[in-house]
């Protein structure tokens, strides 16, 4: 029985740290660019869909796994120079219908190129089976899940805490006028972000591929959980992003053995509360 | 969080009369849409679809064109309009008027306490909380499907007849009927939010979408008037989810679903944010071009997304805008051309 | 006995451990231009969001007409007699001039506003009092342009017409000058002072030579506290202001 809770709470914590990785990239971009990006989830399908394509034709995950993200990342950057970029400045209304027309285009896209049908992919072959720790058992895709997306974490916020780059980006989320002072410098900061941040949705995407597959209407429902972790967590704030993740997967995952709808029904309510009550979330600044 | 359109503006007193033409106009123009609609089209039904989708515009347009809101929150009262009204029908055998009625009430009740929460919250945390009631609604639909059918919908929902206690007056069985019932009940809502929008009460939602901290500070309660604009809302929403389920005799989950939120939200969008008319006319182009397109490219909402795009972008005034400012063009008006997009 | 038409007792705002207002008791005379005048960061912006009812007080109290209105939100000072102009312009920038003033002037309808089932030509007499301040400030010709489209100086003029449209008792003018040109303020200025005779005005301004010029009473804030009040001359004289205007330069 414990073994089941057990094996709930990794399930949590590896959906947690998918969570993680989706929202921190809505986060950043919001925190820097003061940007709303509705159509973050569309490119986390593109990411799995990426995985599906690479993984059959040249049979390597691990290919994957780096070139998938690099290339939505590379497709964000694209966008962000050619559009997104010349909406900076209008309000969120704005921003939010714009990129719900992107979201829109992408998912109809990827419905052309891939078809209507959802794709499944296989667990790469090194991570295939399970690890057996006395009468407890759990298949190593999702240990390595949770262990590379750790990494990821980490790097990230040796990025953001010890670099040059980090540094601009959290002085620009203090204040504008840190930003402004940057001069022409800034369109680059602002692209590289962006690129960054929907590449992480990208890798959020080609990492669950092999559990939950890629299907074409996925977006719309990761934008909401999206949402769901980044005002819990608090807009903004890498910490809030990691916490608020690890604690919706969680939440979700012990739930679905006992009432999935009610899991849902639950995350959005304490996300309309924690709006209500403490809308800077967990760890956002007032 | 403004949205900025050409109807606001009376530019000059010539514009001022010519602007008013214009609204005696686009009345006259609504009437002679409606009783072409089922002439020009191959159905009767898609007609009816269309004024529906019509009148779920305007309402997200009274919030989002007059107001300034921004909510994803419609598909609450769309799909509650919708469950309710039939749930009447099947469990309390409630006729054609009670059924409605019941509708519109549930939608103003729903938008009342949908309202008093968000309003509380401005900008984008406002916007991400009509975001999460409307995904709590649906799943709490979801959940609740001894009553509404969950994921396979409410089926069996009647049309009614316009009844005297037995003696049934009017049927809407026939599509062509049922179309009449719902032009006329559109051609009552668009009369009476015309009146309103030019009311006091009107103009001081414009106001509020201009610069509510202004409006604030010129004596206006602005809390209460973005209560009252939801009410309003809501209500005529509900109605539309009403006959939507009559028209259908079902009720899809989809009903209630964020998606049918974006959708209303585009048709009021692309039709011209700040113009009743122009709510029509984006329904009607989205309702139709589905209809015309789903069959041969299945793919056809990928327009949709381009279209949004290049209204934010380059067209605020929408098709209603682009009309307008062609007739504009074509009576010679000496006028200087209105600065449309605002100060961008 | 002067005729006192607001009154602040003890007034305190407080940001966590810093107190932006600091005790402020002022009376401010019916039918007299009452300025407040300070270096930066003297507390004149924060005693001022007390008076609109932006901030809630810490402590204190105020008093219009004698009547306690310290927890009224700022729409229901409107009805009280208070009005109030914006420092940075604050207009409905796509609504013409004339719409502008017919809603300043609706403003004072308080729960009368929400009707909607009237039509707005109904109300003629908000329609009269935006033409008669259209004429007042100097805008007619331009009643039927947006407001956005106004240059800069007739804006800033524009939002002075706004906050008398509701016939206040008391006018509260925050910094009614800033940005405009050299070329603008001489007419703001007038505007100011004939608005005077027939309003109490409380004002908050920099422009020295317009302080000086139209002020009954002038009262010098410094450090969120009242450091020197008095007829313009009174102040002009006091060493204190002096020093504590050297204080901001050095």
């Amino acid at each position: 029985m414990l073994n089941v809770y057990l094996f709930q709470i990794l399930n949590g914590l590896g959906l947690g740290m998918i969570y993680f990785l989706i929202s921190v990239g809505l986060t950043l971009i919001f925190g820097l660019l003061n940007f709303v990006n509705f159509a973050h989830g569309a490119f986390f399908l593109v990411g799995s869909y990426l995985c599906y394509t690479l993984v059959s034709l040249t049979g390597n995950f691990w290919l994957a796994l780096i070139a998938g993200p690099l290339l939505v990342a590379l497709l964000a950057w694209a966008l962000e120079r050619s559009l997104i970029q010349r909406i900076y400045h209008l309000p969120h209304t704005f921003q939010i219908l714009v990129t719900l027309g992107i979201a829109l285009i992408i998912q109809e896209l990827s419905i052309m190129i891939w078809g209507p049908v959802g794709k499944s992919i296989p667990t790469p072959e090194a991570l295939q089976g399970v690890v057996r720790i006395g009468n407890f058992a759990y298949p190593y895709y999702r240990l390595f899940l949770i262990g590379f997306s750790a990494l990821v974490a980490v790097v990230l916020w040796l990025l953001l805490e010890r670099t040059r780059f980090g540094a601009l980006v959290r002085a620009g989320s203090e204040s504008t006028e840190m930003v402004s002072l940057l001069g022409s410098n800034i369109f680059r900061l602002f692209s590289i972000t962006f690129a960054l941040g929907v590449g992480l949705a990208g890798l959020a995407g080609v990492l669950s591929a092999p559990l939950r597959g890629a299907h074409p209407f996925i977006g719309p429902e990761v934008l909401g959980l999206a949402f769901v972790v980044v005002v819990i967590g608090g807009m903004g704030s890498f910490t809030g992003a990691l916490v608020a993740g690890l604690i919706v997967g969680v939440v979700q995952s012990l739930m679905t053995s006992l009432w999935p709808q009610g899991a849902s029904l639950m995350i959005y309510a304490a996300m309309a509360v924690v709006i209500l009550l403490r809308p800077h979330g967990l760890f956002g600044r007032a | 969080m403004t949205t900025k359109t050409l109807d606001t503006v009376a530019a000059s007193p010539g514009r001022r009369r010519f602007k008013g033409r214009l609204g005696a106009g686009t009345t006259l123009a609504m009437l002679a849409v409606m009783v072409l609609l089922p002439l020009v089209l191959p159905s009767a039904t898609l007609a009816t679809e269309i004024l529906i989708f019509a009148m779920a515009a305007l309402a997200c347009n009274l919030l989002l064109g007059f107001t300034g809101l921004l909510s994803f929150g419609q598909a609450i009262f769309f799909g509650a309009g919708a469950y309710i009204s039939a749930l009447a029908m099947i469990h309390l055998n409630a006729g054609l008027i009670g059924a409605l009625l019941i509708a519109v009430v549930s939608g103003c009740v729903l938008a009342l306490g949908v309202g008093m929460l968000c309003i509380r919250r401005k900008g984008i945390y406002f916007v991400m909380l009509t975001l999460a009631l409307t995904q709590m609604a649906y799943f709490l639909a979801y959940t609740l499907s001894d009553w509404t059918g969950g994921d396979n919908g409410l089926l069996d929902v009647p049309r009614p007849p316009l009844a005297v206690g037995e003696t049934t007056l009017i049927s809407f069985a026939s599509p062509l009927a049922f179309y009449a019932l719902v032009a006329s009940l559109f051609a009552l809502i668009y009369v009476v939010a015309r009146r309103i929008t030019d009311s006091p009460f009107g103009s001081t939602l414009l106001a509020i979408r201009e610069n509510e901290q202004r409006a604030s500070a010129l004596g206006y309660d602005t809390r209460l008037f973005k209560i009252m604009v939801f009410v309003l809302s809501g209500g005529i929403t509900a109605l539309a989810g009403a006959l939507y389920g009559m028209l259908l005799n079902f009720v899809p989950l989809s009903n209630i679903e964020l998606l049918m939120s974006e959708q209303i939200l585009i048709m009021t969008i692309i039709g011209g944010t700040g113009s009743l008319f122009g709510s029509l006319l984006g329904a009607g182009a989205i309702v139709l071009l589905g209809d015309l397109l789903s069959s041969i490219w299945p793919r056809w909402m990928l327009l949709l997304g381009v279209a949004l795009i290049a209204v934010v972008i380059f067209m605020r005034g929408g098709l209603w805008g682009g009309l307008s400012s062609l007739l504009e063009r074509r009576r010679g008006s000496h006028t200087k051309p209105h600065k449309e997009a605002g100060h961008d | 006995m002067t005729d006192v038409l607001l009154e602040t007792r003890d007034l305190a705002l407080a940001y966590g451990a810093f107190r932006a207002v600091d005790g402020v008791s002022l009376r401010i005379a019916r039918g007299s231009i009452h300025t407040v005048i300070g270096p930066n960061g003297a507390g004149k912006t924060s005693l001022f969001h007390c008076l609109t009812g932006e901030r809630r007080p810490t402590a204190g109290r105020i008093l219009l007409d004698g009547r306690e209105i310290t927890r009224e939100p700022p729409h229901g000072r409107v009805g009280l007699g208070m009005s109030r102009s914006f420092q940075v312009t604050s207009l409905f920038q796509e609504l013409s001039v004339h719409e502008n003033l017919r809603l300043a002037a609706q403003g004072i309808d308080g729960w009368r506003a929400l009707n909607f089932w009237q039509r707005l030509n109904k109300r003629r007499e908000h329609l009269a009092r935006a033409d008669e301040i259209l004429e007042r400030i100097g805008l007619a010709e331009r009643a039927g342009v947006a407001a956005g489209e106004l240059s800069h100086g007739q804006q800033r003029i524009l939002e002075v017409g706004m906050a008398i449209c509701p016939r206040p008792k008391l006018l509260l003018l925050d910094e009614p000058t800033s940005g405009m040109g050299i070329d603008d303020i001489p007419s703001m200025t007038s505007l100011i002072g004939e608005l005077g005779e027939d309003h109490s005005i409380l004002l908050i301004e920099h422009n020295m030579s317009i302080v000086m010029s139209i002020s009954d009473t002038i009262t010098v804030m410094n450090r969120g506290q009242v450091l020197v009040e008095g007829d313009p001359e009174t102040v002009r004289s006091d060493a204190r202001v002096r020093d504590a205007y050297l204080g901001e330069a050095a």
